[in-house]
């Protein structure tokens, strides 16, 4: 599996209630379970007029998919090469 | 080259394939060289036209590749007409980003004028090539907003390409208007797309060993069906096209099978959105990919071709179908916003009655809302028949809905009977309300059918149970429906009755719009019994009622006054109030209006001896299948025209016009229609009991009615000119009443001053003075009415007299009366000073059409150039 950042631009996505980020993860969830190949999704952060998402999944299509299966918007998809923190200091 | 590529598909997604063309090179040119004015501010329209798998997409791909690939900076539009069984209004806009986010292009409350220049501002604001596939699946309303951009494209930045299949736009589809606008620009050009030639299909079978004589004969040359058959060479030839799309699915696992069914249900396209509730997963994709028979677009999956989902469909066992269509209808329920339309489809397709029902009343409103009244007529029909509740009022309901949609699209037979079929429902409801409304409606379309005692029935019976079930605001309307009938059948007394009681109620109650309604039947009663100042207070309450937004009541306030202008001469008034009150019919979406509006001035036209206007007119509302109402003035224009130039003349028609007359039976329309009759008569010689008997037995009598003067002094000069006895008038209008004293030159000039050159020559004609007689034939070949002049010819020469002017010949003669309604509107810019290029752009024609108006108007009108044209304009009749 690899890793990836979405971004998605939705705009006033800072503005989305709690009860709309509750209905956004049961679609992104089901779009998850249909797929029929390994994926998860880790966590997603809003900032702004993006929403920020960390999934693993076995390739960039994959991402795409969930995403179209979503109805969400896929603006950028990256790999994460490597992770890092503070703890990387003491490594 | 693999053979995919010539059939490939441009949609972005996994799926997209290189695109080459074979034997499209000069189509190719035609879009080019359109694509290259357009960018210049010299707009046009392509129709592509052809078979199912000729390959218009395909060219349209190539041509959008080359922009691209050349750096053209052209902004590319492509939409799609629904395929659904009946579409979606403005479907193929809801694909552009043209409007803001894609979806329902329409703003809340906007209406179809405004629709429409909001698509015209936002495609005139950059180059752009705009494409509408598909056109034979096209909605009512989508083509009512490319008619607006077909009028003006010549001036804008854009070039229109409309791909369609051959032979699948009849005389009476609904995208035929848009095909005639187009097929009158200056740069239409219409792509008939042909079959490959057996060295094309060569070239696609290179490499394999099929033979190419072998292919072509089997594939007619058709590309789609050519590229199928090369892509499995080894296999042995498949016998039909489906054949050959189903070649590709032998490896096909059953489940997989299925699946592609479930895609070949959905005939637009399988919402992304939709998969996780179908068990669609991604390796069940990545196999179908494979068959290269599907697509993936922003939206879905489709199919890379309308064959190929065919091909699949037809595979769907007898009673699959329903399950397939459940399922989609469950999936699609889950995605925001569900589009009822196609929810709709797939009910109906599903064989789920309150489903069908429910989702079908949605669309209709949706519909209706945005114009497209043959749409929404189509989704109540389908309510309707899934309807399966038992309660008579939901019935009663829809069929209200249906009938008024029906009378939208000028369908108002259909409407009659369904609001009749409401009668027995509202009294098994015991609904009195309901029924009183019910046969108020009736009442209205079964006068616009031109069924006036019919019409009367109902509103009586209507005010009768409006009275009974003691609803005011009901029976008031029906009160003031009465009225209004009272006053078109000039009974005056009884219709300013009936509008005081009506007034009374309104009060009463407080019922603002029938408080005007009633004082319009009273106003244009004093109106037509000759007070001119009520005019000023008829044209006052238009402004009421546009404020308020009563927009009928305002169009058909229009419609009366416009129609007694011209009845009573006031044709400058009258041409004057038909700009304002045409476009405000066409605007606000009212059909009745629309329609006689477009007749009157069809009759406007006629009076002031612009034939060919007349004739344009005419057939507009004929053609349109106007209401059968409006259509009297533009049966008897259509006979009298050419019988006054001398042409071939349908006189049969003015049997049709006094059926129609006898029907309405009216004063004034039974005058109107006699005087054409006896006009035929006279032109003819032929004996027309109508006339010598009924006309003249009746005449007095007709004329005695208010504001018959003009009409019943018409139908007396015809008489005497037939030498029939004409009975004594009690009133007759000015220019009558002169003639009839011997005062041939006073009669004259006030015709001329009116603006009636055929009436001002016949009453030249009239004379017993020779001279007299020769001045108005020679004003009758002056304006093309050389067939009467010849009648006149006739006589003069029977009556031995020396002097008979000759008839002109064809080639010297100017026509000003040839102006069509276009050249009247641009020789009156003309005529004002404006320059072509302040022409065009007023117009939203390109400055090169503007000039050839001009050349076109200045040859009509026999005049050297256009300041003749400013010097003279008064006598052309163009102030």
């Amino acid at each position: 599996m690899q890793r990836f950042i979405i971004e998605r631009e939705i705009p006033d996505a800072k503005d989305l209630t709690q009860d709309q980020l509750a209905e956004i993860a049961r679609t992104s969830n089901a779009a998850v379970e249909s797929l029929g190949v390994p994926y998860v999704w880790i966590v997603s952060y809003v900032a702004g007029d993006r929403i920020y998402c960390i999934h693993d999944a076995v390739d960039g299509e994959a991402i795409l998919e969930h995403a179209r299966r979503g109805g969400f918007p896929a603006n950028r998809v990256t790999p994460v090469v490597a992770e890092f923190g503070p703890h990387t200091a003491n490594v | 080259m693999t053979t995919d590529d010539l059939l490939g598909v441009t949609e972005e997604g996994t799926y997209t394939r290189a695109v080459r063309l074979l034997e499209r090179s000069a189509e190719v040119g035609v879009l080019r060289a359109a694509l290259g004015h357009a960018r210049g501010g010299d707009g046009s329209g392509v129709a592509i036209t052809g078979d199912s798998g000729v390959g218009k997409s395909s060219l349209v791909d190539a041509v959008i590749a080359e922009t691209a690939a050349a750096g053209f900076e052209v902004r590319v539009l492509r939409a799609h007409c629904d395929p659904l069984d009946t579409p979606r209004p403005l479907g193929p806009f809801r694909d552009l980003e043209l409007l803001g986010a894609a979806g329902d292009p329409r703003r809340e409350d906007e209406s179809r004028a405004e629709l429409c220049e909001r698509v015209y501002d936002a495609l005139r604001s950059e180059p752009s090539l705009l494409i509408v596939e598909d056109l034979h699946w096209v909605d009512a309303a989508t083509v009512d907003v490319l008619r607006f951009l077909a009028r003006r494209v010549e001036a804008m930045p854009l070039l229109l390409v409309l791909t369609y299949r051959d032979g699948e736009i009849g005389p009476r589809h609904s995208a035929r208007p848009l095909l005639g606008d187009l097929a009158s620009l200056d740069g239409f050009t219409q792509l008939g797309l042909a079959p490959l030639s057996v060295d094309a299909v060569r070239e696609v079978v290179s490499g394999t060993h099929l033979d190419a004589s072998r292919v072509h004969a089997l594939t007619g040359g058709n590309p789609f069906f050519v590229a199928e058959v090369a892509k499995e060479p080894d296999r042995p030839l498949p016998a039909t096209v489906r054949d050959a799309v189903l070649a590709h699915t032998t490896d096909v696992t059953d489940h997989d099978f299925e699946v592609l069914q479930l895609i070949a249900a959905a005939p637009d396209h399988l919402d992304n959105r939709v998969l996780p509730h179908l068990d669609v997963d991604l390796p069940t994709l990545r196999r179908l990919q494979d068959t290269s028979l599907l697509s993936r677009t922003a939206d879905g999956l489709v199919f890379r071709h309308e064959l190929a989902r065919q091909a699949i469909e037809s595979t769907i066992p007898p009673g699959g179908g329903p399950r397939l269509h459940a399922r989609l209808v469950v999936a699609l329920e889950t995605i925001d916003p569900a589009d009822p339309a196609v929810l709709t489809h797939h009910a109906v397709a599903a064989r789920d009655g309150a489903r069908a029902t429910s989702y079908a009343r949605r669309a209709a409103e949706d519909a209706n809302a945005a114009g497209s009244h043959s749409e929404a007529a189509a989704f109540f029909e389908i309510a309707l028949e899934h309807l399966e509740t038992r309660d008579p009022e939901e019935r009663a309901r829809l069929l209200l809905e249906l009938a008024y949609q029906q009378y939208m699209t000028s369908r108002l037979s259909e409407a009659i009977s369904n609001v009749r079929a409401t009668f027995r429902l509202w009294e098994e409801a015991r609904n009195h309300e309901g029924l009183a409304d019910a046969h108020d409606a009736v009442a209205l379309f079964e006068y616009y059918n031109a069924h006036r005692e019919k019409a009367e029935h109902h509103s009586e019976t209507a005010a009768r149970i409006a009275l009974d079930a003691t609803t005011p605001s009901t029976y008031g309307a029906a009160r003031a429906t009465q009225g209004f009938l009272a006053y078109l059948r000039n009974d005056l007394v009884r219709a300013r009755e009936l509008a005081a009681e009506a007034r009374l109620v309104a009060e009463r109650s407080d019922l603002g719009v029938l408080g005007l309604r009633s004082e319009v039947v009273t106003t244009v009663s004093d109106l037509v019994s000759g007070d001119e100042a009520a005019r000023a207070t008829l044209l006052t309450q238009v402004e009421t009622a546009r404020d308020r937004g009563w927009d009928e009541l305002a169009s058909t306030v229009y419609s009366q006054v416009a129609s007694l202008d011209v009845e009573h001469g006031r044709f400058r008034d009258a041409e004057q109030l038909l700009q304002v009150s045409i476009p405000f019919a066409n605007q606000r979406d009212i059909p009745i209006c629309r329609h006689w509006q477009t007749g009157v001035r069809a009759r406007l036209k006629f009076q002031r001896g612009r034939w060919e206007a007349a004739l344009e007119d005419a057939a507009t509302v004929i053609g349109d299948d106007g209401m059968p109402l409006a259509t009297l003035w533009p049966r008897l224009v259509s006979v009298l025209v050419p019988l006054r130039r001398g042409e071939d003349a349908e006189l049969g028609i003015l049997d049709d016009a006094w059926s129609l007359a006898e029907q309405i039976d009216e004063p004034l329309r039974r005058l109107s229609v006699l005087a054409a009759l006896a006009e035929a008569a006279w032109m003819t010689g032929r004996t027309d009991h109508r006339v010598s008997d009924y006309a003249v037995s009746q005449l007095a009598v007709l004329g005695a009615c208010p504001g018959a003067e003009w009409g019943a002094g018409h139908v007396g000069a015809w008489l005497r000119r037939l030498g029939l006895p004409v009975p004594q008038l009690a009133r007759v209008a000015e220019p009558y009443r002169l003639a009839d004293e011997g005062r041939v030159a006073e009669a004259a000039r006030a015709w001329q001053l009116l603006g009636d050159p055929f009436a001002e020559a016949m009453a030249w004609t009239d004379s017993v003075v020779p001279e007299d007689r020769v001045t108005g034939i020679r004003l009758l070949d002056s304006i093309g009415a050389v067939g009467t002049a010849d009648r006149h010819r006739v006589v003069l020469r029977q009556e031995g007299s020396v002097v008979v002017p000759q008839r002109p010949r064809e080639s010297t003669r100017a026509n000003p009366a040839g102006l069509t309604n276009r050249q009247l509107e641009v020789a009156r810019l003309v005529a004002r000073g404006l320059s072509n290029a302040e022409i065009a752009t007023q117009l939203f024609i390109s400055p090169k059409t503007a000039d050839h108006h001009v050349s076109a108007i200045l040859t009509k009108l026999a005049v050297p150039n256009r300041r003749a044209v400013v010097v003279n304009s008064a006598q052309l009749g163009l102030t």
